[in-house]
């Protein structure tokens, strides 16, 4: 196993206090990418 | 009056029954046929397969809410299609055979005004020999019995293990052109993230598998992305994920023959290769169903109607890889040749891999096929139910709704381990999912302020949060539809 993630990177990882604003943040910026809308992607004469 | 026929009450089927019903009038007709007598919510069979969730929590009877939302329910099979009708029947139907109940073994002619072929993948386990789930060690978490397997399996092994049993674990594709990457790679981080919890994982070797080219590919050609303010190559955060948790990888592998324990495999380099294993998870490929479908005076036709999966609009011209362009994919799920017949989600034939094709020096063909997850068929699903509530109110084809997978994102939040506080997920969006490199020429085809990683707690509650949210959606409970496909 080779230690490529840091014990402060782990931390903030696995902080709940942390995570529950990421959790927040991620849920808000996700529904933006799926809600942000769809369409196609050739011209209409 | 239409009567809508919908084959398959997965995710892309049960999403367009549910918008169907809704917004259409009661005199309308909405009609599902499906094998299985229950939903099930796929993604959470990862945490059946280590034995977090049980089988019973992810799924739900269909019958019972048909019934209460006025949805009809053939638990039947689709054989074969005639768009025509035949001689005897002027209406286009679907024969289709009952599976279970009085009927059980009678066929049925299951006409329609519209029909959504929704049938997803048939997992195609015989094409790799001896890759047979619960046989020769090998499991599989596709379907709920299969996860429900895989645990027994798993358990078994960790019990042996307790007792002393070094192991090797395997888990990845089974097959040269496997897709659903992102499942393997949700379930080996969380096969390690157990070992941990029983106190075993010193006691396991743990090697992903797989065809993709690259650690990260997930059958989409790989992906720049943001991550922790830098800017990283998904093949390099997977890599530093695997490296963490101590997982070995072999990539560019196309597994062709399943032993007891041994796992055969060719590489790009073309070499021959064995992986022996004590337990190994590895998903099939998937391929259509092979249904046949005839004229009315019941020529085959079926080139007209398939090409493995069901053809749509997309451009199926054989081209090389330099000229693929977004707009080869699909926008409308519309079959060209009979255009009341629509296939979302899995069911319909993709023009062409994502992931840059690639053969081994003996020529075999290894590349993922490419991934349609969850989010897109959802999508998929209600274009296609906008279109026909269009075309019916109006009176005329409409086709004014249209999502292409070269312009639409999908989330994937990819649980690495369960528990509330000890849990993890790696949560990867990616807009757009079928790469645009002429629109984002110098960010690998994707906007890259959309499509980013993250690592942490936070993605395994959000998985968590998916799946109750998708749940209750699915039960078509008190303003399901404010929950975004
Ligand atoms: C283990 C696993 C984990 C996954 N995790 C994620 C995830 O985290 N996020 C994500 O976005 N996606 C995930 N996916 C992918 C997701 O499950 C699929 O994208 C989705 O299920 C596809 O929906 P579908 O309706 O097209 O096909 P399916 O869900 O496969 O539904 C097909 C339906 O057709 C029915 N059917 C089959 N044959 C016939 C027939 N002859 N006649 C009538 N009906 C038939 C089946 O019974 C089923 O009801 C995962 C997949 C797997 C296998």
């Amino acid at each position: 196993m080779t230690e490529r993630i840091s014990k402060y990177q782990r931390f903030k990882m696995m902080n709940p206090i942390i995570q529950f604003f990421k959790f927040i943040y991620l849920s808000i910026k996700i529904m933006f990418i799926v809600a942000g809308g769809h369409g196609g992607t050739r011209k209409v004469n | 009056m239409s009567k809508i026929v919908i084959l398959g009450a997965g995710i892309s089927g049960h999403v367009a029954a549910a918008h169907l019903r809704r917004k259409l009038p009661k005199d309308h007709e909405v009609v599902v046929v499906s094998p299985n007598s229950n939903y099930q919510w796929i993604p959470s069979n990862i945490w059946v397969g280590i034995g977090r969730m049980k089988s019973e929590k992810i799924l739900f009877p269909l019958a019972p809410l048909y019934k209460k939302k006025n949805i009809g329910f053939k638990q039947a099979k689709a054989i074969s299609f005639f768009p025509e009708g035949d001689k005897e029947e002027q209406k286009p139907y679907v024969l289709s055979e009952y599976v279970a109940g009085d009927k059980k073994g009678q066929l049925e002619k299951v006409t329609y005004d519209y029909l959504i072929n929704a049938t997803g993948p048939k997992l195609n386990f015989e094409a790799t020999e001896g890759l047979i789930p619960g046989t020769n060690k090998t499991y599989s978490v596709c379907t709920y019995t299969h996860a429900d397997h895989a645990w027994e399996g798993l358990n078994a092994l960790i019990q042996e293990m307790k007792k002393g049993k070094k192991a090797k674990i395997l888990i990845g594709t089974g097959h040269a052109k496997s897709t659903c990457q992102g499942a393997a790679f949700e379930y080996i981080l969380n096969v390690e993230h157990e070992l941990h919890r029983h106190n075993v994982r010193d006691m396991a070797e743990i090697t992903w598998v797989a065809n993709e080219y690259k650690l990260g590919d997930f059958g989409m050609d790989g992906m720049l992305l943001s991550y922790g303010g830098m800017t990283m190559k998904s093949s390099e955060m997977v890599e530093m994920v695997f490296e963490d948790r101590g997982i070995k990888w072999i990539t560019g592998a196309a597994v062709n023959k399943i032993e007891d324990g041994v796992a055969h495999y060719e590489n790009l380099e073309g070499e021959y290769k064995t992986e022996s294993y004590d337990f190994a998870m590895l998903i099939p490929s998937f391929s259509g169903h092979g249904f046949k479908a005839y004229d009315k005076n019941e020529n085959d036709i079926t080139e007209k109607l398939f090409r493995g999966f069901m053809i749509v609009d997309a451009d199926y011209t054989v081209k090389p890889y330099e000229d693929w362009s977004v707009q080869d994919w699909p926008e409308t799920y519309q079959n060209p040749t009979y255009k009341n017949i629509f296939a979302p989600g899995i069911a319909f034939a993709p023009p062409h891999s994502i992931s840059k094709p690639r053969k081994s020096k003996n020529g075999t063909d290894i590349t993922p096929a490419p991934p349609r997850t969850g989010m897109p068929s959802g999508i998929t699903a209600k274009i296609v139910a906008d279109n026909i509530i269009d075309s019916i109110k109006n009176g005329k084809e409409s086709l004014n709704h249209k999502g292409s997978m070269g312009n639409m994102g999908a989330a994937c939040i990819a649980s690495a381990g369960f528990g509330m506080t000890k849990g993890s997920g790696v949560s990867i969006t990616t807009f757009p999912i079928v790469p645009d490199y002429e629109k984002y020429p110098k960010t690998q085809g994707r906007q890259l302020s959309k499509t980013f990683g993250e690592i942490g707690l936070a993605g395994h509650w959000l998985k968590l949060a998916l799946h109750y949210a998708f749940i209750y959606k699915a039960k078509m409970k008190p303003f399901w539809w404010l929950i975004p496909e």
